[in-house]
């Protein structure tokens, strides 16, 4: 991994709790992507070697020097991706019906179950 | 040897099930409460062969799906352990779906309702089944995803507020479960468990990795909800809907438990003092403060929901112990809590459905008791397991966990939890004396509607009696479980088969590569 990714992947993720641990619903809601999406970039970035070609279609061309990449941290962020998309647009629907029920969207403010 | 395709009933049936059940037109309701009962079934039936397979002597169902073997391809694992969970997932899934059919909820009758309650039982059980992390992370986001809409649709106002909280806490944990991930597989190159474990003893200081395991303890530690992490449970589990809020507070919680005793017994076994340590004071801190919570408040779901911390924090105990005879009690445990926290779940929903209002407020249920008088039978036997005395399970669950401390002389950590155990008998003795010893609220009580069935809770209390008078099966399950558990090598030959030696060689995703110096990056980031 090289220290730009690094760098932005740390920040990226930063950012995100920073922006978690808001009271509005809507940024701790996007600080919630930011920290999936910090995520999913260190998870393209921590294949088990490291490559140079895209896998399957340049296959033929691979040489020590030239190696292809590792297919199978692309294929788990994929589905990282598609579960995440689920959970955000989950959570912006939440997020809907909260503020409409409750007439507010300070997190602070919703705490109806605390006895 | 059995055929290895049964391993799918518990898992793909309900995904099916789900499919056919949105199909369906929106009038068909009951037609959806059957099929969800049937799928149910089915499951108990498949994982049940299965666990009578591996208790005879096979040591591990193995299924290579589609035909691709370990450790290239996601396989599904059924050995004691996933074997005895997926059994007592299924079990009271089945139960809480037979609950679900008798209730007077407004929610159980939405069209999405029991397709959502059957893909929470195909995340449970494929979680517990499967062989692969990330195949664990992807059942366990199903699980949440579906727990969390179920709970969000409750008839409770409040539902969407604890569904949020618990789905944003939720998602942190899959954040750190992806990076565990990410590091595990930066370190070693597989994410197969058995090739893992095989990879991870070859060579079990590698920093990134480390990394990876504090991440996955942690993600497990919230799916548990132990002490420090379980600040969203009393709220999620109190607005669930009855049938849901049972599934939660006894079998999903154990999905944690499950990953933690895979963690220390086959991942990470050389670390298992490190990770040990930390369970076990989590867990007292949990079963002291689970149990003070509960006494504390003045709604009886909310306190059951409390003392599933304090139940889950002997299991957790128990689990850091480590020793056979403890990894036994944490097994046995976990299938007698599962049984009787559901069974007490189920029955303050049925007394909350007779109340005036729909709520089990200590103020509002205070002498409804009376028009449940079978009920009040139920809870007591129920009561009598969570607190721990004979005839019931409990008792067993509770000597077992007792048995495992004194073999590592945890004495402090048995005097915790022994006070912990005490608050439950004053919580449970509370409900019970103020449901139904106390005269009803005003003096008069509510007029009689009809309510929940019992037939759920009673089949549940009644397993919970009869694992108590005849715990001899359990316990031995429970032992034979720890005893394969602590001996990892035989998983991985199981898993592996004949490819256990190219896990250390020949290909080109090999640890070599990984870990070589000269590689510009060398796969850790």
């Amino acid at each position: 991994m090289n220290l730009l990714i690094a760098i932005v992947l740390g920040g990226m993720f930063g950012v995100g709790v920073f922006q978690v641990l808001r009271r509005n619903v809507i940024r701790s809601a996007i600080g919630l992507m930011l920290m999936g999406n910090a995520v999913n970039l260190l998870l393209i970035h921590c294949g088990a070697y490291d490559g140079v070609i895209a896998p399957y279609t340049t296959m033929a061309e691979a040489t020590p020097e030239l190696q292809v990449a590792d297919p199978l941290p692309q294929a788990l962020v994929l589905t990282a991706i598609v579960i995440g998309l689920g959970g955000f647009a989950f959570v912006l629907g939440m997020v809907v019906v909260l503020t409409s029920r409750y007439r507010t969207g300070d997190t602070a403010e919703l705490n109806e179950l605390k006895h | 040897m059995m055929n290895p395709h049964l391993l799918l009933l518990p898992v793909l049936l309900p995904v099916v099930a789900a499919a056919v059940m949105l199909l369906l037109p929106q009038r068909f309701a009951g037609v959806r409460a059957w099929l969800a009962l049937l799928t149910a079934t089915a499951g108990l039936v498949g994982a049940s062969l299965v666990l009578v397979a591996v208790a005879q002597g096979d040591r591990a169902v193995v299924l290579q799906v589609g035909g691709w073997v370990a450790p290239y391809g996601i396989c599904l694992v059924g050995d004691v352990l996933g074997a005895t969970m997926a059994v007592m997932c299924q079990f009271v899934v089945g139960c809480g779906v037979l609950y679900a059919m008798g209730c007077v909820d407004k929610c159980v009758k939405y069209p999405a309702f029991y397709p959502l309650l059957m893909t929470l039982s195909a995340g449970l059980s494929g979680a517990m089944l499967t062989g692969d992390l990330f195949n664990f992370f992807v059942f366990a986001e199903l699980l949440v995803i579906s727990g969390t809409v179920l709970t969000a649709m409750s008839d409770h106002r409040n539902g969407i507020e604890a569904a949020y909280k618990y789905f944003y806490v939720s998602l942190i944990a899959a954040f750190l479960l992806l990076v565990a991930n990410g590091c595990l597989y930066a370190a070693y190159g597989t994410l197969n468990m058995a090739d893992l474990s095989v990879r991870i003893a070859a060579e079990p200081d590698v920093a990134v990795a480390l990394i990876g395991m504090v991440m996955l303890i942690a993600a497990l530690c919230i799916k548990a909800a132990a002490a420090g992490f379980h600040f969203w449970q009393p709220d999620f589990h109190t607005t669930a809907p009855t049938p849901i809020s049972a599934l939660l507070s006894s079998v999903v919680v154990k999905l944690g438990i499950y990953g933690l005793l895979r963690s220390t017994t086959l991942l990470f076994p050389h670390r298992a003092d490190e990770i040990g340590t930390v369970l076990v004071v989590l867990g007292c801190a949990g079963a002291v403060f689970g149990g003070l919570g509960a006494a504390g408040t003045h709604d009886l779901k909310r306190m059951l929901a409390y003392s599933t911390i304090a139940q889950l924090g002997f299991i957790l105990a128990a689990i850091g112990w480590g020793s056979p005879v403890a990894i036994a009690a944490a097994i046995v445990f976990s299938v007698n809590h599962a049984l009787a926290k559901a069974a007490m779940l189920m029955l303050a929903g049925s007394i909350a459905s007779v109340a005036s209002i729909k709520s089990a407020s200590f103020s509002v249920v205070k002498g409804v008791g009376k028009r449940r008088p079978f009920a009040g039978v139920l809870f007591l036997f129920g009561g009598l397991a969570l607190i721990g005395l004979p005839p019931t399970n409990g008792f067993i669950s509770k000597l077992s966990v007792l048995r495992g401390g004194v073999s590592v002389d945890a004495w402090i950590a048995l005097v915790l939890l022994g006070l912990g155990g005490l608050i439950t008998l004053t919580y449970v003795a509370r409900a019970l004396q103020s449901v139904w010893w106390s005269p009803p609220v005003g003096g008069e009580l509510p007029p009689p509607k009809r309510g929940d069935s019992l037939l759920a809770p009673a089949i549940l209390v009644m397993g919970c009696v009869v694992l108590g008078v005849w715990a001899e099966p359990l316990v031995q399950l429970g032992d034979a479980a720890s005893a394969w558990l602590l001996e990892p090598s035989a998983y991985q030959a199981e898993v592996l088969g004949a490819h256990a030696d190219s896990a250390t060689g020949s290909l080109v995703l090999d640890a070599q590569t990984t870990l070589d110096p000269t590689n510009p990056k060398g796969g850790q980031p």
